[in-house]
């Protein structure tokens, strides 16, 4: 929203020594935002009155005329198009250099072949009007040379607030409630909005109109007041130039008027066509019904929007737009004001379903207050009066009230005030700053109780931590000190979530060398299904920004994917790691609301990626990661990798494990399938693993911590071994026979994997440092021989296994 | 025996003394030190011996293996360096490089956060991503119809209640876990909430829709306004340096009463006013109020007893500032290029 400082200064005073700026930076530390500001005259920067010395026709173009034009300290010669010019004019000049309001950039060129070195502006060039029908003529009397914004008188400033941070204060949204903060916070007076002649408001006639609100929720109000005799005539330039200062094109008296109105007091009001219409209702759409608005679309009204009819047919929609069936132009002489306070739900919701946000719903949607239509409607009138004294008004002021505005005082204490502020403030000061804004202040003893306006209670003003704010924010903020809370050392509960998850990221990056990376929470169905992965139990987002981001991701794997497919032409054998929620649908554990259901499951997960061209290699790299983070994290833990019944659809057949750990399945590993990669748009075979984070730390939890153990007295026997066995044998298998064989064999460790011709077909041999070792003596070869013997036997009973020779 | 292995240890160290090639020390090598070398042959004839000369005989043996292979690996690394000595070694060479591993830029200034407020006495608690309009929106004092809530700022879950609703999205900021908080804690409470937060949003370099918080809240018996003020100066000199000051104005939260903004000096220019900071000197960081009594009774606590502040930043935008990022889509890209740089 734009703010006039001319138009302030309407109703308050504002020291002529006070900067911009200052102005500026006052309402954005106590009020709202006030974005930028600017001198009107910047606008017109390098537009000067000139002086048309004479005109000639163009020899290259019938409609284009060669002119020679005085500016003082040249003669510029420029091309015109326009048919008005004639040689004895003044007229606006944009040299070159100029940037017009309209954006328009002005160049010294050629057109036609012929010289132009700067343009006679047009009104709308200008910002000034809707006229492009010919160039604009200014008086005789205009100083040859001058500066246009000297010539128009252009002093104002211009302050842009933002509309966000007015969100909540409808009674800001025109320049007398800014006026009303500014009189507050510089304390200077404030002029009553209204000074009218009573006189002027008695009717003239006796005409009537009848309206009918429907349904009394959506219209609060509604005033009707019907005004003949008016000319609806261009506005008088004072008019015009308010508008232009804040952004409003000028279009005619009547709808000026309106404009001027609402940007002054907040309150939008509308004129309809008065010989079109009988009556008025407000009622909700009808199924289908549609309207043309004023702008000349056809626009079908949603279900809920409210509209004003002429008993039959919509002829507005309320509080957004007017309709073009009842719309006044030159001709009208006979007009139906109105003034109304509409629903701001309704309004609110109508405007996003039409996606159309105008003026006047950006205003009823912040709730106004019901008292305003009637100051709004007869300061129109007063305005109709000054520019057409021969209006009159047609008949009795139509005034529906549906409205009971009860406002309720709010006490509170001043000691409550210093305990929530943290200063004192002295009660001149609470009362005189409250009084300033408008709320009625009674003070009995320790007692404070306010009564809010009724532009403050509609909405935003209705318990004492509101009332605080007032003050607290008229004070100013920085005027508030920063004291350091007085506590008591209380226990903090151990987050050991938050631990383990650093911890986990720690060793992954640290030791583990791997790249932390975060992945959008979304996958979209394409890359799902390059993955052969089902979308149907996949929830959805209602409104996704696009289908790359549609459905929420079940796994980290599509992220890391492409996270792989990005980094592919930079990087070579690398791994990444991400720790992150997925979304089910199944319920979770964190509770929906107090009807005691639960929101959908959303736990964390851990991915791995390892990509590199040698697939056996990314695997097993995988597990040595894996086997780095689990031993980093509990360094007694046994980590084993068991074959899994359901297979994920990402996986290479045969290539994919479960990762067990203390007994528990937490996790899945494996080759991501080289088609799918290739889907992907991958060079690179890729390994994967995803570990449910909340397995971690349930073992977290229970792993208890590690004993110190007495290293062994007597020395361990060490046997190197190597067994063949069937290429379908798992190892994990045959690994547990090995360390659950004798308790003296205490160790088994793999060193050599080897498949090769020399074995024999579907073959292969694993070879193991087998470690075997008592507590209380020193093992005798012999011993050992009798246990290896059995365990030898044992393998090839199980698994068909032979010792292999050297 | 014990002879044996002092005669074979003498004659090694007289013949490693005049070695002066490696050929001969692997020679030497073989002869005595090998699998069947004459030590081991030696060592060999020990399971021959009484058990009780056999432990002090056994014990000797193994003093004396250690001290040849001590020597010869001495002698090995002196003839190597002597071989090497018409090189010039270059001291400034560089060391093999390691490649190290790295961590988010988002989790390294989560983390210096969470320590920071840590020192202060703050809990840290995570919430969902995927939240009840409840908790989001109703527990936080903006009621149904609220433009806060509009489809264009907030994506919904495809699941309807049984009103026919969407009642599921996900969360727009982290202040969702306020009220957790409070229900799950009660007061006093020092909290802080980081997360992910979601907002329908397209993207560019300035916007994203996938962004992270830090929210934080105190609630006490006479928790006020100027101890706001004190908490959010100290993080202000956390995060920008000691000078560093707070200039707080009125800014509309539904879930607060006063409702502000803070800004920070641009660290850049010292409050110069410079590009960064739009020439105004200050850096808007915060949005922070008094918590508003709505709020404290939907986390079942008695604004009439216990009073407190919330504030809240987003974290991308201090991360950019600080590292000097200027595409806020990078945090999610996986690009290894941006990463490697933390």
């Amino acid at each position: 929203m734009y703010l006039s400082l001319n138009w302030l200064k309407d109703f308050v005073k504002i020291p002529s020594k006070m900067k911009p700026e200052e102005l500026a930076q006052l309402l954005t530390l106590h009020t709202v935002e006030v974005e930028s500001w600017r001198a009107q005259s910047a606008s017109f920067d390098k537009v000067v009155v000139g002086n048309v010395l004479s005109v000639e026709p163009h020899p290259n173009a019938d409609r284009l005329r060669l002119t020679k034009v005085d500016v003082k300290k040249e003669i510029l010669s420029i091309v015109c198009g326009a048919p008005n010019v004639a040689a004895g004019q003044r007229v606006a000049v944009a040299l070159v250099g100029a940037t017009l309001p309209n954006g328009l950039v002005i160049k010294d060129t050629e057109i036609r072949g012929e010289q132009s070195s700067g343009m006679i502006c047009a009104e709308d060039e200008l910002g000034l009007g809707n006229d492009h029908e010919g160039i604009m003529v200014l008086a005789k009397h205009a100083k040859v040379g001058q500066s246009f914004s000297s010539h128009l008188l252009l002093n104002d400033i211009i302050l842009e607030i933002d509309n966000k941070s007015l969100s909540n204060r409808g009674d800001l949204w025109g320049h007398y409630g800014m006026a009303r903060e500014i009189s507050t916070l510089l304390k200077t007076p404030l002029l009553p909005y209204l000074k009218i002649d009573e006189k002027i408001l008695i009717p003239s006639g006796k005409e009537k109109i009848a309206v009918k609100i429907e349904d009394k929720n959506i219209c609060s109000r509604y005033i009707a007041v019907k005004i003949n005799n008016v000319k609806n005539t261009e506005s008088p330039s004072w008019l015009k130039e308010r508008l232009t200062a804040v952004n409003v094109r000028p279009i005619n008296a009547l709808v000026d008027i309106t404009n001027y109105v609402m940007f002054e007091s907040g309150q939008p009001l509308h004129v309809f066509e008065a010989d079109k219409i009988q009556k008025i209702t407000v009622r909700l759409s009808k199924d289908d019904e549609s309207l043309e608005t004023l702008d000349g679309k056809e626009r079908l009204l949603p279900k809920e929007t409210i509209v004003i009819s002429d008993g039959s047919d919509a002829i507005a929609v309320a509080g957004i737009m007017g309709g073009a069936n009842s719309a006044v132009n030159e001709n009208t002489t006979s007009v139906i004001l109105e003034a109304a306070t509409f629903n701001a739900v309704y309004v609110r919701k109508a405007s996003q379903r039409l996606n159309l946000r105008t003026d006047a719903s950006m205003r009823f949607e912040k709730t106004l207050d019901p008292n305003l239509p009637e100051m709004a409607w007869q300061r129109a009138w007063q305005l109709i009066k000054e520019i057409f004294p021969e209006a009159e008004i047609a008949g009795e002021v139509v005034d529906v009230q549906n409205f009971d505005l009860e406002i309720k005082a709010i006490p509170l204490d001043f000691s409550w005030l210093k305990k929530k502020i943290g200063k004192q403030i002295s009660r001149k000061e609470v009362q005189s700053i409250l009084e300033r804004l408008g709320f009625q202040v009674e003070i009995n003893k320790n007692l404070l109780i306010v009564t809010p306006p009724s532009w403050r209670a509609v909405k935003d003003v209705t318990i004492k931590e509101d009332v605080l704010e007032e003050i607290a924010r008229v004070i100013g903020y920085d005027n508030i000190p920063a004291v350091t809370p007085n506590s008591t050392l209380s226990f903090l509960p151990e987050n050991r979530e938050l631990l383990l998850e650093r911890k986990i990221q720690d060793i992954l990056s640290g030791s583990g060398r791997l790249l932390e990376v975060y992945n959008y929470s979304f996958v979209s169905e394409v890359a799902l299904s390059k993955l052969n992965i089902d979308p149907s139990r996949y929830l959805k987002l209602v409104n996704p920004i696009s289908e790359q981001q549609a459905l929420l991701r079940q796994s980290l794997l599509p992220g890391l994917l492409q996270n792989l497919r990005l980094n592919q032409f930079n990087y070579s054998d690398f791994g990444l790691f991400e720790l992150g929620r997925i979304f089910l649908s199944s319920p979770g554990e964190y509770v929906k609301d107090e009807k005691g259901d639960f929101l959908p499951y959303q736990g964390k997960r851990l991915g791995l990626v390892v990509s590199g061209v040698d697939e056996n290699k990314n695997f097993d790299q995988l597990k040595s990661y894996l086997d780095l983070l689990f031993s980093s994290l509990w360094s007694q833990i046994k980590l084993e990798y068991t074959a899994l019944e359901n297979m994920p659809a990402w996986a290479k057949e045969g290539q994919v494990a479960a990762i067990y750990c203390h007994g528990k399945e937490v996790g899945v590993i494996g080759v991501v399938d080289n088609k799918l990669a290739n889907n992907f748009g991958l060079k690179t075979k890729v390994a994967f693993a995803e570990i449910n984070f909340k397995d971690l730390l349930l073992l977290d939890n229970s792993v208890p911590v590690n004993q110190y153990k007495e290293s062994p007295k007597y020395p361990a026997v060490v046997r190197d071994i190597s067994f063949v066995v069937d290429e379908k044998i798992l190892y994990n298998d045959f690994w547990r026979l090995l360390v659950n064989f004798h308790p003296l064999l205490v160790k088994a460790e793999l060193f050599d994997v080897y498949q090769g011709k020399a074995l024999g077909e579907d073959k292969k041999s694993w070879a193991f440092h087998l470690t075997y070792q008592a507590t209380d003596k020193t093992l005798t070869a012999e011993e050992v021989d009798l246990i290896q013997k059995d365990l030898i036997q044992a393998c090839h009973d199980r698994f068909e296994a032979q010792v292999r020779d050297f | 025996m014990k002879n044996k292995l002092q005669k074979l240890r003498e004659e090694f160290l007289s013949a490693l003394d005049k070695v002066t090639d490696l050929s001969t020390l692997r020679d030497l090598e073989i002869k005595y030190l090998s699998r069947k070398g004459e030590l081991s042959n030696i060592l060999g004839e020990l399971k021959d011996l009484s058990l009780d000369l056999r432990k002090e005989v056994g014990e000797l043996a193994n003093v004396v293996k250690q001290e040849l292979q001590m020597r010869f690996s001495e002698t090995k690394v002196d003839i190597e360096k002597k071989h090497d000595s018409n090189k010039q070694l270059d001291p400034t060479i560089p060391g093999g490089k390691i490649e190290r591993g790295h961590l988010h830029p988002l989790t390294l200034l989560k983390r210096e956060l969470e320590d920071f407020f840590a020192t202060l006495g703050f809990q840290v608690m995570d919430g969902p991503e995927l939240e009840s309009e409840f908790y989001n929106f109703e527990a936080l004092n903006v009621p149904p119809h609220h433009p806060a809530r509009d489809m264009q700022d907030t994506f919904y879950v495809d699941i309807k209640n049984k009103d026919g609703e969407y009642d599921l999205a996900m969360r727009s900021q982290t202040s969702n876990t306020q009220v957790r908080a409070m229900q799950k804690y009660g007061a006093p409470l020092r909290m802080i909430m980081p997360g992910r937060v979601f907002r329908s949003e397209s993207t560019d370099s300035r916007h994203e829709h996938t962004f992270y918080q830090l929210e934080g809240m105190m609630i006490g018996k006479d928790i006020n306004f100027a101890h706001m003020k004190n908490i959010l100066e100290l993080v202000g000199k956390k995060l920008y340096g000691p000078e560093t000051k707070l200039r707080m104005r009125p800014k509309f939260y539904p879930f607060v009463e006063p409702g502000s903004n803070g800004e920070y000096t641009c660290f850049l220019c010292q409050g110069q006013g410079c590009r960064v900071c739009k020439y105004s000197g200050w850096l808007e960081i915060l949005g922070c109020g008094l918590i508003h009594p709505n709020v404290l009774r939907a986390g079942g606590i008695d604004p009439e007893k216990y009073s407190g502040f919330a504030f809240g930043f987003g974290l991308n935008r201090l991360a950019m500032l600080k590292y000097g990022i200027d595409d806020v889509r990078l945090f999610n890209s996986g690009d290894m290029r941006f990463l490697k740089q933390f």
